[in-house]
Parts: structure tokens; C-alpha cells; sequence
């Protein structure tokens, strides 16, 4: 007998608006916002809508959707390829196998959630980006990278919750 | 009401396993590409510049507010200058019809002298003047989507210039954009030249807003303030283009801070500048020939 339909059946187009909207984040993230910081540390609004949607609806956001979303960020970041994808594919077995601590939890220990992620993320990142360098690059613009993606947290979470509230 | 329980955990076991198998499946595909960047040549440029072409309706779509918005704070933001700048700009007009007019005797004379040395020219012309649609996003690289490629005859490798100085090159070309390694990047390095004393060294990206200066002999006297402008080695951008101006020296590390607008750059132009043929496979020697 065949299970449960996956919620992406039951809520028609709406249920790809997870996928669509991060896929817009991501192009966001190319525009020349016409200020150096801006230029250079750009926060990871894909991250922070991936972590957000798998927190709040995790079978809109599956591993497939993961992975292109993250092979699409890095021929368009022009990044090593597969290090966004693995990130985000990271985020996404982070959040199933952490959810069940700060699930109902007040908005500040998302927010402190993502962050300590987000901080393990980037290190890595920083370390597979060297790799591929052949040396160690410097650590201080992740870190600024870090600081603005955690700070931006917030502000994404609340227009992205007003966003599901309306559509799903 | 047993059952049911029981069938539920059954679906929820598979599931799970499938998940599971789900992410071991794409992470073998991240790993994968990473693998191929790390030990391999990468994913061919075509194939990103492609990539980038799929961005360029939206960008173009999204970057026209963008632009509106940033000229209109500019000029809300000057509008409580624009009595002394009105000023400024008029002692400065004088100034520059006074250059104008020297500039243009010399231009004259220059122009009779290669005459009658036959020096060939040295003005590059322009390719294509293009917008800038897109950043490089990441916190290690440095570089800018531009609205013109193939379509437009960019190709890779060709310098790329703003109106105050040199900006990087293009590396990635696709059929509607092409990104620009800008100089800043950890992966730039630009033969330059001291326009004060001459001597020749290397402008390096440290992936900062600015350079190192690299490679400069041990006799040079270099100082605070110096231009660099390009010397035209190695074939990849032409001699005399403004690159930087020395700004820091400590020791052995001499700073350079780009010329050209880089963090608010809009507009950039590419320039026409091939000094070396593509690069073809060797032919067989007649030896070789006449064996085959």
C-alpha cells in the first residue's frame, strides 16, 4: 500500500515556492549592490532560506533541490564547484537531525542555531576553497562573510515567515 | 489501530533509508565535481559562462531598479554639496582648458613624430562597452558579470577598463556575459611599471580591496604616492593603462591601492587588445609529415 502523498502533491505550485524563492535569494546574491563591503561579503541568503524552510516545511526542501540549488550558486559565484552544494546538502542533514532540540523554540535560539551552523559551514568551506588555492586564503573575509550572513539571519527569517504564513 | 501503528513506522523506516540514500547519492555527485576542481582542469569556462548567460534576464530585469535607487540616494546625497562643488567644478574647468590646449599641441607634435620615426600606433580600441550585472558573490573571489560575450566578439583574456583605470580581464565568456577577473583577485597578477622611475615589478590580488607590489629590483627607490601603470609584458594588457598608486610601505611589503572605482564600478569598457595569436598545436614537422 502506497504511504502518506508528499507534501509537495498536496499543496500544488505552492509547494514549490521554498525551491523558487531560494533560487531567487541566489540571484540577489550576484547583484553589484554598489558598496565595496556589499561586494565582498555578500551574505548567504541561500543558506539562510535552505536552514529556514527545512526548520519549518523540510519536505519542500529535499536534497535533490539542495544540490542544484547549490551547483547553480557556485557556476554563478564562480566558486569551486560542489562546495555550495556540499554546504547546503550539510544544512540539510543538520537541520533533520537537529530539529527535534529547537523546534518551538522562541526565534533567538533559531537564530543562535544558525549561526553556530553557519560558523562550522564556512570554516569548512574556507578549508576546501585553500585546498583547491594550493594555500591558505585569508581567514578575515569569511569571517566578515560569517558575521553578515548570521546577522542577516533575522531580518530574511521574518520576510521569509511572513511569506509562508500568506502562501502555505 | 495496531496495525496501522505498525504500518506507519514501516513507511517511516523507509523513508528514512531513502533519505539517507538520497543524501549519500548527491553528496558522492558534490564530491565529485570538488574532486575534479581539486586533482582535475575544473569544469571547462564555456560551460560557466553558459551558466552565467541563464542569470542574465533577471539580473538585467533586477539591476535596473537597482540602478535607479543608488542614482537617485546619489543625487538626494548631493544636493547639500552642490554649491561648492558647483564652485570646484568651475576652478577646475579652467584648469583643464589650460590642459586641453597643451594636450592638444602635444598630440600634434606626437603625432608628426611617429610619422616621421614610423612608430606604429598605440591606441587600443574599445570592444564593447558593458554594464556590470553581477558580482562575484563569494568571500574568495573577486570578480564582476558583464552584459556583453560572444555575441559581442569578447573572448577570453582581453583587458577590461573603467574610466580611471585598469579593472582586471575577462575569463569566463558566454553568449550574453562574461565574468572579469578583477585585479584584486588572489588569482591576478599584472606587469606594471613605475611611471616615475620606470622600474618594472608585478601588481598581486591579495582577494582585498587592495595589492602587493611584487618582484620590484632591490635598487628601485619607490614612495608613497606613485602610480603604476601597466608595462605591457607578457602580452595580456597593453602598455601605460593607470593600475594603482602605491599607498603603504612596510619593509618589504609596498601596498598598492587600484586607481579605478572597483566597489562602485557600473559601467566598464573591453578592450580590443590581441597581441598574441591563439594559441594552436604545433605542426608536424615535415619529417613527421612525410612519414604519415
Amino acid at each position: 500500500m502506497a504511504g502518506p502523498r508528499p507534501a509537495q502533491n498536496l499543496l500544488g505550485a505552492a509547494g514549490l515556492m521554498p525551491v523558487v524563492v531560494s533560487m531567487g535569494l541566489a540571484m540577489l546574491m550576484l547583484l553589484p549592490l554598489g558598496s565595496g563591503l556589499a561586494d565582498y561579503a555578500t551574505p548567504h541568503l541561500v543558506m539562510i532560506s535552505c536552514f529556514y524552510w527545512l526548520s519549518w516545511r523540510p519536505l519542500l526542501m529535499p536534497y535533490g533541490a539542495c544540490t542544484v540549488l547549490g551547483l547553480v550558486l557556485d557556476l554563478w559565484l564562480g566558486a569551486p564547484l560542489g562546495i555550495n552544494t556540499i554546504m547546503l546538502l550539510l544544512t540539510r542533514l543538520f537541520v533533520l537531525n537537529q530539529l527535534k532540540y529547537y523546534k518551538d523554540k522562541n526565534r533567538g535560539v533559531y537564530w543562535g542555531v544558525f549561526s553556530v551552523m553557519a560558523f562550522g559551514f564556512f570554516t569548512l568551506s574556507w578549508l576546501l576553497t585553500s585546498a583547491v588555492a594550493g594555500q591558505f586564503l585569508a581567514a578575515d573575509t569569511v569571517f566578515l562573510q560569517w558575521l553578515v550572513t548570521s546577522f542577516f539571519y533575522a531580518p530574511i527569517a521574518f520576510v521569509l515567515g511572513r511569506l509562508r504564513r500568506w502562501v502555505l | 489501530m495496531r496495525t496501522t501503528g505498525v504500518r506507519d513506522r514501516g513507511t517511516l523506516t523507509k523513508r528514512v533509508a531513502r533519505g539517507r540514500d538520497a543524501f549519500w547519492l548527491y553528496m558522492g555527485l558534490a564530491i565529485a565535481l570538488y574532486a575534479l576542481e581539486l586533482f582535475g582542469s575544473g569544469v571547462p569556462r564555456q560551460v560557466r559562462g553558459y551558466a552565467n548567460d541563464l542569470a542574465t534576464p533577471v539580473l538585467s530585469l533586477l539591476n535596473e531598479p537597482i540602478q535607479i535607487l543608488q542614482s537617485g540616494l546619489e543625487r538626494v546625497a548631493g544636493v547639500g554639496d552642490i554649491y561648492l562643488e558647483n564652485q570646484e567644478l568651475r576652478d577646475e574647468n579652467d584648469k583643464l582648458r589650460q590642459w586641453r590646449e597643451a594636450a592638444q599641441r602635444l598630440i600634434v607634435e606626437n603625432e608628426r613624430l611617429r610619422q616621421i620615426l614610423k612608430v606604429p600606433e598605440r591606441e587600443v580600441p574599445p570592444l564593447a562597452t558593458a554594464a556590470v550585472i553581477g558580482v562575484g558573490g563569494g568571500a574568495f573571489e573577486r570578480s564582476v558579470l558583464i552584459n556583453a560575450g560572444s555575441t559581442e566578439n569578447v573572448d577570453s583574456n582581453l583587458p577590461v577598463v573603467d574610466e580611471l583605470g585598469l579593472v582586471g580581464r575577462t575569463i569566463e565568456v558566454g553568449l550574453m556575459t562574461t565574468r572579469v577577473l578583477l585585479i584584486t583577485d588572489l588569482n591576478s597578477r599584472v606587469p606594471i611599471r613605475l611611471e616615475r622611475s620606470g622600474d618594472v615589478a608585478i601588481a598581486e590580488g591579495l582577494n582585498e580591496a587592495f595589492m602587493r607590489m611584487r618582484f620590484l629590483a632591490v635598487d628601485s627607490s619607490v614612495q608613497i604616492g606613485d602610480r603604476v601603470v601597466t608595462s605591457g609584458h607578457g602580452g595580456l594588457f597593453p602598455p601605460d593603462i593607470p593600475v594603482a598608486e602605491v599607498t603603504g610601505i612596510i619593509e618589504d611589503f609596498i601596498e598598492l591601492t587600484p586607481i579605478s572605482s572597483l566597489s562602485t564600478l557600473d559601467f566598464v569598457r573591453v578592450m580590443d587588445y590581441r597581441p598574441l595569436p591563439p594559441e594552436q598545436d604545433p605542426e608536424p614537422s615535415s619529417e613527421e609529415a612525410g612519414g604519415q
